[in-house]
Formats: C-alpha cells, structure tokens, sequence
C-alpha cells in the first residue's frame, strides 16, 4: 500500500519525512511509525521515537528507511549498537568521547579481579534495557548479576564506579547539565545520531564519563522536550542533508 | 619451543556446542584443520572476550543474535579490524526477517508469499484478510527465529492470536507466510560467494519443519541429513542460494530452499548455519580447511 507523502519542500532541495509516535508540537506534517512500515516513500526520513530498542517500532521505521533507499536519522546499525553498551563504549571511546574501562562477563570473581568496589552494572542481555545496578560488595554483585544477567544466563557489562551516576535526558545531543555531560551528550549524538535517549554519565572529580545509553519512557519527554524536538526538527527540515553525517 | 603460528584464530564458543557430539566434533575438525595449516585456533568462551585484541581473526559458532553476546564478539572484532565470521553486518541481516524479507522484495529473489504483520493490525478483519490471501493454515513466524524455533503453523484465528501475541512481546511486527510443505529443505552452504556444500533437510514423517519440538516436551526431533557433493546439486539450486547470500554479504551462510514444481524457492539465509561431523561435511570433506582459509586470508 503506498500513501500519499507527507514530505515538505524546504527553503532548500531537501525533503524531509518526520515519522513519529510521539504528539511533537509541530506544524509540520508527521506520519505514525505504523503508517510509514507500510508505505514506500523515498525521503531524508527523521525518525522521531522514545525508544529505538531493536525489534521495537523505532527500529523498524529506520530499517524499511534504509531498504527504500532512504538517508534516515538514526540508523538500523547504529540503534543496535547505542543501546548494547560495550559496544556504545568501544566506538564512543575510539571516537574520543571519554569512557570508562569495562567487562563483558558473566562472573563474580572476575569483574573483583579486575575491578575495585563499588562497581556499576548494565544488563546485556535481550530483555532489560532500563537502567543499572550498583554494588558496594561481593554479595551486592552476586544479587546485581543474578539480576541483570537473568540468572548468570547472559552476561552483564561491568565498569568501575569512582564517582556519582548521573542520568540525563538527550534531545537531538542537547542536554541540560554543565558543560562536561553536555559536550559528551553532543559527542554522543554525533556519533551515533540517536535523536531521543537517555544517557547515564559517570562524574569524576568534576569531568564527565558515558556509561551507557537507553531509551526513555513516554512520561519522562515533558512539554520543554517537545518543543526542543520541534525546534530540531524544524531546523533539520531546513538543513537535513547537512545534518546526516 | 615455542611454536610459531602463521595466524592466531579465537572461536567464540559457549557450554551448548559441546552439548552434541556431531557439533563437538565438528568443532574439532576445525582446530585440527586450521593447526594442520599452521594457525592457532583457541576456543574463546564468555569470560575470555578480554582476549579479542590478541587474536588475527574471530570464528563464532555460538549462536548469533544482535541481543546476544556474540554479536559483541563480532562487533568488537570487527572494530578492532580482525576478520570475522559471521560479521556484524550478517548478523544484522540474518538475525531479523523482516531485515532478510525486505531485502529479497527489493532485488527479486523468490522467496516465500510473505506478509509483515504489526502490533496495530492483529484484529478480526486483518486475519481473515491473511487466511484469505494465504489460505488455511498459514505460518507465523517471530522475525528473531532460528533453529526452527519460533515458527508456528496456525489454522484458526484463535490460535493466529495466541501465536501472534506471544511473538510480539520481543518484536513490534511479526512475518507470516504461505505454508508450502515439501518433503525436505535444501540447504546449501556458502562462503564468500561460493557454494561450500549442499544437503537436504529431511521433514520428520508426520511434521512439517526439520526441526519440530516434541509433543508436552521441551526437546525437539530433528529429520535426517542427506548430504550431496557440491558439484552433483543442481545448477539452479546454487544460483538461488547465491544470488540470496549476495544481499547480505561475503560471509558464511546458510540458504534454506524450497523446490516446488522445478522452481528454487528461498526460506531464508541463514548466518553462523549448522556444521555437524557426519552431516554437512559428509560429501564435502573439506569445507573445515576452506573456512580456515578465509579466515586468514
């Protein structure tokens, strides 16, 4: 089924599609995720979602983008690799966005081996993907693990804690935190282009560490957000082609 | 003396592939093969992945998923720069049919009658449409599957439902197809463009899929192997098979055909595919050496 498309023409050459599921306070025309998985439009798509999870509908609409033929914001590799957190740290580290050390494990003994307490853990496994846990000592580790890792099924990704967990929201890579997490919160966009997310940040002695990405809920996107995804949209309406990377 | 090997190959394994002694012993021939051509090859499990760097190449035989820990392995082997199989990228594809699907609509290679179903559509009107277009019974599939696992056969719309919903927990649109029931499946194995070796899938008498779970059991019954030389399959099969792994990659794959009435139909490619001693290898002895060999090209 092909429906009408819902593209604008800009100041420029650029048409850009705006799929989304969330009620953005814009004028420009916007087509549901449902809508667009069953159409063939060939435009610069903006993929505006809360949550990009792979096999989630956010994920798909960049998919079905990339296999028209579309130029897409954010991409089906890049989803995937945002939210799996070694690999969101392996590539934000080679882009020389400040990381800490960590360990893809599914053992006690050896994140203690290498690590000092406390230490914080992410979930690396296909069914928890909503924040993390901390432990001071052995026994927090092994409920942590057990946790997350969904009875030592699958593994977890270990990193040192040295300073405060900071959980931040990341609007097209704006934040609104001091200068360090918002450097990192632009860094982050700019290399993997998640237009919504939610960014865990380590703080020590004053400078910022990325420690993971995940997506944030509906309720968490206030009307301020709304209007700063309007604000990015427009501008990327304007100057789309410069903006894909 | 220390031994000096031509290149250092880790294979990312985990506890289940020694579960079964044909895949254990597959696993083997691959060691003995890469060591008779004079390259290390080291079984890598979960709490050595800190070891990825040392290595020239990474050969995963765990199962491949872009929410599982292999696709760390490959994704971080890829970044790193070694060779890899299966690549990120496969995985990627092979892992998600809907992915796979798209892409054969796209560049016209016959698949199965497909339709993708999502959340929004499971309601009374859009499963009579399906039966309508597809018949009774038809079969669902959860775009994750492998392994014949999450693909079911359903007649009625209660049970489309249930299916349905059960699948759409993990993933927001589900693929249905056309059953076509045959006999066996073929499936050919490919590396690098090239046919590596051809069997046939055999269908346990009374199911309807190679792999099928037993009845209140969680075990499954698989059908037989029958293994051909690569040189005997039909010319049409390989150019199928090929012509599907050419939208995905350059890796190692394996292709599920259906022939229906002398017509090559694809069911899907398949990354990280099955390698048993006794089974895949059978006609086509050296499929071990010639893995080796792409990885350390």
């Amino acid at each position: 089924m092909t429906v009408a498309i819902p593209c604008i023409q800009s100041s420029g050459v650029t048409l850009v599609l705006v799929v989304s599921n969330i009620d953005l306070t814009t004028d420009l025309p916007i087509m549901k995720p449902s809508t667009f998985l069953e159409s063939s439009i060939k435009d610069f798509t903006l993929n505006i979602n809360n949550d990009y999870r792979y096999l989630k509908a956010g994920y798909y609409v960049s998919l079905h983008a990339e296999i028209l033929g579309n130029q897409v914001i954010p991409s089906s590799e890049n989803i995937i690799d945002a939210y799996r957190t070694p690999i969101l740290l392996l590539r934000a580290s080679k882009a020389g966005i400040p990381t800490m050390p960590y360990l893809v494990t599914d053992s006690v003994k050896q994140i203690i081996s290498e690590f000092n307490f406390p230490v914080v853990i992410f979930a690396v496994n296909p069914f928890s993907y909503n924040g993390f846990k901390t432990a001071k000592n052995r026994s927090a580790l092994y409920r942590a693990l057990k946790s997350l890792g969904m009875n030592y099924k699958f593994d977890v990704c270990a990193q040192p804690l040295k300073g405060e967990m900071i959980s931040l929201k990341s609007i097209f890579g704006r934040c609104e935190l001091n200068r360090d997490a918002s450097k990192i919160s632009k860094r982050v966009y700019e290399v993997f282009k998640i237009p919504i997310c939610k960014l865990h940040i380590q703080r020590i002695e004053g400078k910022a560490y990325l420690c993971g990405l995940q997506p944030l809920k509906n309720e968490e996107i206030s009307l301020h957000d709304l209007k700063m995804i309007s604000e990015e949209i427009s501008q990327i309406s304007k100057n789309g082609e410069n903006l894909v990377g | 003396m220390v031994k000096i090997w031509l290149a250092s190959i880790a294979c990312f394994v985990e506890k289940y592939n020694f579960t079964d002694p044909k895949e254990a012993m597959a696993l083997q021939n691959f060691k003995i093969a890469a060591e008779k051509m004079g390259h290390e090859f080291n079984f890598m499990f979960r709490e050595n992945l800190l070891e990825i760097p040392k290595y020239d190449a990474v050969f995963i035989r765990a199962t491949t998923d872009p929410l599982y820990t292999a696709y760390i392995v490959s994704k971080t082997a890829w970044e790193l720069g070694l060779k890899v199989v299966d690549d990120p990228k496969s995985i990627q594809i092979c892992g998600n049919k809907i992915h796979l699907y798209e892409l054969f609509e796209k560049y016209n290679v016959p698949y199965i009658p497909t339709i993708f179903l999502n959340k929004d559509e499971l309601h009374h009107k859009r499963i009579l449409d399906v039966f309508r277009i597809f018949g009774r019974p038809v079969v669902v599939k959860a775009p994750y599957t492998s392994f014949s696992r999450y693909v079911e056969k359903v007649a009625c719309e209660t049970s489309f439902r249930e299916v349905a919903k059960r699948f759409f927990r993990k993933s927001d649109v589900l693929v249905v197809q056309k059953f076509m029931p045959t006999t066996f499946d073929w499936r050919v194995g490919v590396l690098n463009g090239e046919v590596l070796y051809v069997c046939k899938y055999m269908v346990p008498k009374g199911r309807w899929k190679h792999g099928a779970k037993r009845r209140g059991k969680p075990s499954f019954v698989w059908g037989r192997t029958i293994s051909l030389k690569r040189e005997n399959a039909p010319a049409k099969l390989k150019e199928t098979a090929l012509k599907a792994c050419e939208l995905v990659g350059h890796g190692l794959y394996g292709v599920d055909i259906k022939e229906i009435n002398g017509d090559y139909i694809v069911v899907e490619v398949n990354d990280n595919p099955s390698i048993y001693a006794g089974y895949e290898d059978f006609r086509n002895r050296d499929i071990y050496s010639k893995i080796i060999a792409y990885l350390t090209d």
